[in-house]
């Protein structure tokens, strides 16, 4: 047998963002305070980036800092909020300005109309959101979900239109350079989400071997074909967690949701923690080895 | 027997707690159904199966979650997977006997609102949206809603209809093929709430100690039925509390120190 070479699809953050011009639509990966792709926020925002639109289920302090900034102000979403600490503080206050645009969808919604995606098929059928203001109220789509007749059963079923982005973008423990990619912990939608998109961007704690992924294949939750470009970027999801490598940086995100209640507030966090550092290596240097050696898990938790 | 003094936050845990029967499936969110849930599966629910939409199931957290992905719900989780299976094959499957939800506002026929405060042209808040709560109100067999007492969240019409209750009353449910059976109860700080099986219209259960049904009545911005023999809801025993603080010893979510 020829041994193939390993193809490497390995790219830096700042290079890698470069990649998504200012109007793509984004499928967003992470669920809750797991995974989300904070680092790569960080960088639109520090790229200057406009006119995003987002696609996801959940959304806390990732794409608040994008509300915050401007950098994306379109949302097909289920949930916006940081969850046990309250109200997204930018969101809240952009959304008063009337500068943000949403079509609300519920959680599985959303992610069925990933699954739709990647499945290639122009929609799915869901039992759910039908009787609600979430089937007629819309803002960014003339068709927003439709109820039909069923064919087979003829009853009502309600279809929602599939989604194939631009882009995927998810965070995850370990990859090759290739992009076999390990999930551990909760998948959220993050399997779909590379499936669905034209293009995958995959960030990891960590690259590991080719042979390493081949001695556990069934760890792969998203094999390589799926994935265009892998960043080896740790602490990428900070200030949030990532399951068995660390914990979320409850002091941080409490101080956030404090400081950027106001617009002044905000400007300060966005000049000190976003723009003020140089890079994702900057921003790791800042919180400090102490912090970070904190927040690591302790293995026999996973937190 | 001396009485041990109570939060209004423990009180509300603690309806939440016995509203789950020993063996069901339970779906719940962060906050206080998260300890709700926690509390009746160590006291008398221990058969009770926890699921949070991240991706967990059948969870036995030693420590408090503040999102329904936290990995502190992974530590010796049964399985760890992902929206479609909790959402998708457990819920919309019929598989999840009772579901908790909070509520920024909800109507005479329990319907929820979780996304706009105002005109949804103009809005004046942007709530957090539907998130799992419509998947959970649609195919749940029954839910349970949580959330403090205020007049302004008991509305004649909502300001947006997030997640189905009984919809305008009997039938309508059925008629969408919605499979779960809707709101069963409502847990606030001031008293608990359920509905009419034959109307599906939201009445009076019992009021908490120190509360009356006519302070209820004027709490809300409908007209409220209130049946005859209002019960007081029974106090939450002493065991109940002393297991229910070393389950969120922090206070997170019981607050700190206020009575």
């Amino acid at each position: 047998m020829t041994e193939a070479a390993i193809e490497d699809k390995r790219i830096t953050l700042e290079e890698v963002t470069k990649k998504v011009p200012d109007g793509a639509h984004i499928a967003w990966g992470g669920f809750g305070y797991q995974r989300p792709p904070e680092a790569f926020a960080m960088e639109l925002i520090r790229q200057k980036k406009r006119g995003i639109r987002v696609y996801t289920c959940g959304s806390e302090h990732d794409l608040d800092i994008l509300v915050g900034a401007e950098v994306c102000l379109e949302f097909e979403v289920a949930f916006f909020a940081i969850e046990a600490l309250g109200l997204a503080p930018n969101l809240r206050r952009r959304s008063q300005e009337g500068k943000v645009k949403f079509e609300d969808y519920s959680n599985l919604a959303m992610a069925l109309r990933f699954l739709g995606g990647a499945l290639n098929v122009p929609f799915m059928p869901i039992r759910h959101m039908i009787g609600t203001d979430m089937m007629e109220k819309t803002r960014l789509r003339k068709d927003k979900a439709k109820v039909i007749d069923c064919p087979f059963t003829g009853m009502s079923i309600t279809l929602l239109p599939s989604i194939q982005a631009d882009f995927g973008v998810i965070c995850a423990q370990k990859a090759d350079q290739a992009g076999n990619v390990q999930i551990f912990g909760i998948k959220g939608e993050d399997n779909e989400i590379t499936r669905c998109a034209k293009k995958s961007i995959v960030f990891v704690e960590e690259i590991i071997s080719n042979e390493e992924i081949r001695q556990h294949p069934d760890m792969t939750m998203i094999p390589g074909l799926y994935v265009d470009y892998v960043v080896e970027l740790p602490f990428g999801s900070w200030p949030m967690q990532v399951f068995g490598i660390y914990d979320y940086d409850l002091a941080h995100l409490q101080y956030y949701v404090q400081e950027c209640k106001t617009e002044e507030g905000w400007q300060k966090y966005l000049d000190e923690w976003i723009l003020g550092v140089e890079n994702h290596e900057g921003l790791l240097k800042k919180i400090g080895e102490k912090r970070l050696k904190e927040l690591r898990a302790d293995p026999k938790y996973g937190y | 027997m001396e009485m041990t003094e109570y939060s209004s936050t423990e009180m509300m845990a603690v309806c939440g707690a016995h509203a789950v029967k020993d063996g069901e499936r339970v779906f719940a969110g962060t906050g206080l159904p998260v300890l709700g849930a926690m509390l009746a599966k160590v006291t008398h629910a221990p058969n009770a199966i926890i699921i949070y939409e991240g991706g967990y199931v059948d969870t036995q957290n030693k420590d408090l979650a503040l999102s329904v992905a936290d990995s502190r719900l992974g530590y010796r989780a049964a399985a760890s997977i992902g929206l479609i299976e909790t959402l998708g094959f457990l819920m919309m499957g019929g598989r999840v006997d009772v579901g908790f939800l909070g509520a920024a506002q909800i109507d005479e026929y329990g319907n929820i609102n979780t996304s706009y405060i105002g005109e949804f042209e103009k809005p004046k808040v942007r709530l957090p949206g539907s998130g799992g709560g419509n998947d959970i109100a649609s195919s749940a067999g029954r839910i349970i809603l949580m959330f403090t007492h205020d007049a302004r969240k008991f509305v004649k019409k909502l300001d947006y209809l997030t997640s189905p209750g009984h919809l305008s009353g009997p039938g309508s449910r059925e008629k969408l093929g919605l499979i779960g059976k809707g709101p069963a109860l409502v847990v606030t700080d001031k008293c608990q709430m359920d509905f009419n099986p034959d109307t599906k219209r939201i009445r009076l259960k019992s009021v908490h100690p120190g509360v009356t049904p006519e302070w209820v009545k004027e709490n809300v911005m409908f007209d409220l039925i209130i049946p005859n023999d209002i019960p007081t809801t029974a106090e939450p025993t002493a065991q109940e509390l002393e297991t229910l603080r070393t389950l969120d010893p922090q206070g997170i979510y019981l607050g700190k120190g206020q009575k």
